[in-house]
This record gives C-alpha cells, structure tokens and sequence, in this order.
C-alpha cells in the first residue's frame, strides 16, 4: 500500500503543478474596460425625452458620445457638468446622447433641466438598450466612431480634457 | 495480484457505475413547464455581473432585473437556451456563466469533481479492507497500478461529462446531438474566425443544402478570405434559390463591383430596393458607398443613365440621403451637359442642406463652384468645412488638391 508520505507527496506536487500552470496562464484582456472597443456599435435607438426618435445610425460621419447614467447616481451627477462644457466644445462634430439606466422619465426630465445639457437624451425602455452593450454599472461612456464602431470606452466619471484627449487621439489614429 | 479477481471486477463495476450515474445525473433532461419555469432557470444559471455570489435570479439590483427582463422577452421571442446562453456570454462576459464551457482548461471545473471524487472511494476502499485485515502486504506493490488506472479512467470519465456538458442547455438528452440545430450552428459561425467559420457554414449546409443564409454568409466568408471563385460561386447559387435574401444580393453586387462588372452589380442593388430589406443592410450600403461607387464605376465606363438610375433608385427609398444626392449631382456635372450641370448643382446644394458635414457633398460643390460656377469664395468656404471634419477620405483629398483648393 502507498504510505501516507507518499500520498501526501503525490498529491502535494499535483496541487503545485496546477497551480503552477494557472498561474502562469495569460489572464486574457481587461473584459471591464475593453469591452465592444473595436466592434461595431449595438444598436442605440429610441424616443428621447423631448419626444423625438433617435438613432445611432443616422449619426455616422460623426463621432458619438454615448453616455449611460442615472440620477441617481453621485459620480453621474460629478460628470454632467464636464459633459456639458464637451458638447459645448463640439456642437457640430460630435454628439452626445444620454441613456438613462433605471430611471424614471421624469426625474431624468428634471435633472436635465437643473444640470444643463441639451442633446438627445433616452430614459423610457432602455433595458434592452443596457443589455446590448453589456453595461453593468453607471457611469459608463463609449465613443463611437464615424463609421460606427465603438472606439473607447470609459468606465466610471468622465473629464472633459481627458474626453477631449481621448478623441483627438483617436480621430488621429483613424485618419492616419 | 490477479487483477481480473472477482473482487477487483466488482470494484471496477462500483466505480464505473458511480461515475456513469455522475455524468447522467449532472446532464440528464430536465422537462421545463411554462416560460416563468424557464425565465428563472436561466436566471438562476447566470451569475448577476456587479454582486458577490449571487445569481441573476437572486439578485435584485438594477442589472439582474433588467437581464432577467431580458430573459424573459427572449424566451418569449422564441430563443432557445443557447441562444439566451451566447447573447449573455457575449454581452457580459464568459465569468457570469455558471454553467462554465467544457472546453480548454474550464473543462477542470468538470475533471477535477470526478477525479477526486473516484479517488476517494478507492482510497476508502483501501483504507476499509486494510481495516479488516484482509490486505496482506504481498499485494502492496499492486495499489498503485489500481490507483494509476482509476486515476486514469476518472480523467477519461471527467473529460466525458465536460464535452458532454459543455455548450448544451439542461433540457437536451444525454444522447442528444449536441449542435443538432442549423440555427446555433449558424449563430456560431457569425462569432467564429473565417476559416472556422467556412467550415461551420459547410456543416449546415450538408444537412440543408439549400440554406440561403449559410450560402451568402459563406460567399461572404470566402469573399473576406480572398478565394473570388468560390464567394461567387455560393452567392450566385443563394440568389438563385432566394432572389428575395437582401444579404445576397448585397454581397454579389459588392463581389461583381470587385469583378468589374458594376452594371450586374447595379442590378442586384436596384433588385434590393424593391425588397423590404431590414436596416442594417441599408447601413450597410451607407457605410460601404456601395451604391455611389457602383454608380461611379457605371458612369466611367460610359453608362450615365445605369448610373443615374441606380442612384434614382436608391433615393426613391430614402430621399434624404446626402451621399446619394451628392453623388447624382456630380454625375450630371460631370456629364458636361448644360441642363445637366444646372440640375447637378442644385443637387448638391441640396445634399449640403441636407447634411452641412457630409465630405462628399462638401467637396463636390466646392469643386463644382470653383470650376463651373467660378464662385471661388463659395468653393474655400465649402473647403474650410471639410477641412472641419475628423474623417476626410483621402480621394476627397486628392480631387481637392488636383483642384488647387488644398496644399
């Protein structure tokens, strides 16, 4: 019969050698912050607040900010006002649109209307919305491209300067 | 030692027993009665993306009830368990599975119970019979070939259930095909690397040779995968079988255009627009210009009215399209006409009206206002615009320097 010592030897070096193994594997990308970067953008349709139909698609040719947010929410409330100040550095070259995440039309309404912000935002039926591009927590912001794909993604509060960095990088990228 | 003793058989029989009973009980059909049924049991295998340990089903935070809404409307729609299993997996990532693939080294998660649970009744077993005095040391040297082989079998029994739990939903049959439905099997050719999935295609096609969707798709595949011949030849037996698939019908105008034959593309194009194609094939033609480059091939080989029709065509459909617009107005410039070149103005006043950014209309007309109008202030106005823009296409910017409107 195997001696205790043996056993315990056996499967002692088993154990190290898996762990050996795992531990040494590639722990694959960042899932959190690379995720839908480089792959067309999901779908983004719906009525905004103001009643009008919105459509990710009709907005190709331009650069897209695509922002899920709630009310509710204080690093939300933290990034308004620096969305703001972006949009109103680009009123014609990018646009900002806003999707309300478990939140009631109304008190979106109001947030809007005491925070500032005038682009198109989404706030009835957006669960689908949050599912196809796999948000998990807000906030959380995608750039899309002209030709629609999702160029970055940025998890948690966004900064203009860093906003604006982020795209003048890209768009350098992609015209080069 | 004998192995092949009764006793040892027996043991073997227990074991071999035990681990078969495993694997039908880990897989075994589970009837499911209604769509709530169903609704929570997918719940339930699903791990809620922003909690510690709880289940989709469990939680209660914003997300897990939007997935579990989501669940709900795609059983609902009709989507079986793998569909579901896929869209989840691809939204939120592998890490939210609790029923985690069979393949690769997350097959361990399925190995390792076995092994150590077949090991652990040898060793009990051992450790019984010494107990009762019925091992004798003469038959020492024998354990570890039993242990060695049951290590084995275990492993083989463990590889067994991870293959066989892999990617099936728990209502399929022990004895089921696994990827029995040409519809996963096309679902996973969209996710799979080209090579990968021609041959997915090829397999759907053996069991429904007249699959329109998998002969496009695989057109397409071998289209992207640089073997002409064979895209063709797929694509002109998809439309053949289904002249209505709009998909198709993109891909070969696409392919023909590549083929230098832009006047059958166009008809592949013009034979869309009487179809009631979804949107995402019209975004297709939108991003790729594939009608305005058609139409541009068309009139370089001589074939204005193709060309104009084609994009008269495309406008009937969505006659706010600025590149269409655009496009039709320097085709009538272009012809050098006088009542051509009138109306092609117009055109493109009209595609700037209709989108101040659009770089192809913005470069037409600045061309146009410089060369025909003579209004070179017009022209550097439309050329400060376009030079406003982040995505200017490099023969954009080569007409405009041809031009002398840009350095």
């Amino acid at each position: 019969l195997i001696s205790a010592r043996s056993t315990a030897l056996i499967v002692g070096l088993l154990a190290v050698a898996l762990f050996g193994v795992l531990a040494t594997r590639d722990s694959g990308p960042d899932r959190i912050s690379a995720h839908l970067v480089s792959q067309p953008a999901p779908p983004l349709a719906g009525v905004s607040i103001a009643g009008d139909e919105w459509d990710l698609d009709a907005q190709r040719g331009r650069w897209v900010v695509v922002n899920f947010f709630s009310t509710t929410c204080v690093p939300c409330i933290v990034e308004h006002k620096e969305l703001v100040a972006f949009s109103e550095d680009h009123p014609n070259d990018v646009r900002v649109v806003s999707v309300a995440f478990d939140d009631a039309a109304r008190s979106v309404e109001e947030f809007f209307r005491t925070q500032g912000g005038d682009w198109p935002v989404l706030a009835a039926k957006t669960g689908h919305i949050v599912v196809d591009w796999g948000v998990v927590a807000v906030p959380e912001s995608y750039l899309v491209s002209p030709s629609g794909y999702v160029a970055a993604k940025v998890v948690g509060g966004i900064e203009r300067d860093a906003l604006e960095a982020l795209l003048t990088e890209l768009s350098g990228t992609i015209r080069s | 030692m004998r192995l092949t003793t009764r006793s040892n058989v027996l043991w073997f029989a227990l074991i071999i027993g035990a681990i078969t009973t495993l694997a039908i009980a880990e897989i075994a059909e589970r009837p499911v009665l209604t769509h709530a049924d169903r609704v929570h049991r997918l719940a339930e295998e699903f791990a809620c993306p922003v909690c510690d340990g709880q289940s989709v089903a469990e939680s209660d935070v914003p997300i897990a009830r939007t997935i579990r809404l989501s669940i709900a409307s795609m059983v609902d729609g009709g989507a079986t368990d793998d569909d579901i299993r896929t869209m989840l997996v691809a939204r939120f990532g592998a890490d939210i599975d609790y029923t985690p693939d069979g393949r690769g080294w997350t097959s361990l998660v399925w190995v390792l119970p076995v092994v150590v649970a077949s090991l652990a009744v040898v060793l009990v077993a051992i450790s019984v019979r010494r107990w009762q005095g019925k091992l004798t040391y003469s038959r020492k040297l024998a354990k570890p070939l039993i242990l060695g082989m049951v290590s084995v079998l275990a492993v083989l029994a463990g590889l067994f259930v991870a293959q066989l739990s892999g990617s099936r939903g728990l209502g399929d049959s022990l004895s089921g095909e696994i990827r029995s439905s040409t519809r996963s099997l096309l679902i996973e050719a969209g996710v799979s690397p080209i090579g990968e999935a021609i041959s997915i295609y090829t397999q759907v096609l053996d069991l429904q040779p007249s699959n329109t969707e998998a002969l496009a798709y695989r057109g397409w595949a071998y289209r992207r995968d640089g073997n002409l011949e064979a895209a063709m030849a797929d694509l002109e037996a998809a439309v053949q079988i289904d002249p209505s698939f709009p998909d198709a019908r993109v891909f070969r105008a696409s392919l023909l255009l590549l083929n230098d034959e832009p006047a059958r593309a166009a008809e592949d194009l013009v034979a869309l627009d009487a179809l009631r194609a979804p949107p995402i094939i019209d975004d297709l033609l939108s991003a790729t210009r594939l009608r305005e480059r058609i139409s541009s091939a068309l009139a370089d080989e001589g074939s204005l009215v193709l060309a104009l029709d084609l994009l008269r065509s495309g406008l009937t459909a969505a006659p706010r399209s600025a590149g269409l617009l655009a496009e039709r107005g320097w085709l009538l410039v272009r012809s050098g006409e006088v009542d051509l070149i009138d109306i092609g103005v117009t055109l493109l006043n009209e595609a700037v009206a209709t989108d101040p950014l659009n770089p192809y209309a913005l470069t037409y007309r600045a061309v146009v206002r410089l060369v025909i109008v003579g209004d070179r202030a017009g022209a550097e106005s439309d050329v400060l615009e376009f030079e406003s823009l982040l995505f200017q296409p490099t023969e954009l910017v080569a007409l405009l320097k041809s031009e002398g409107l840009i350095s």
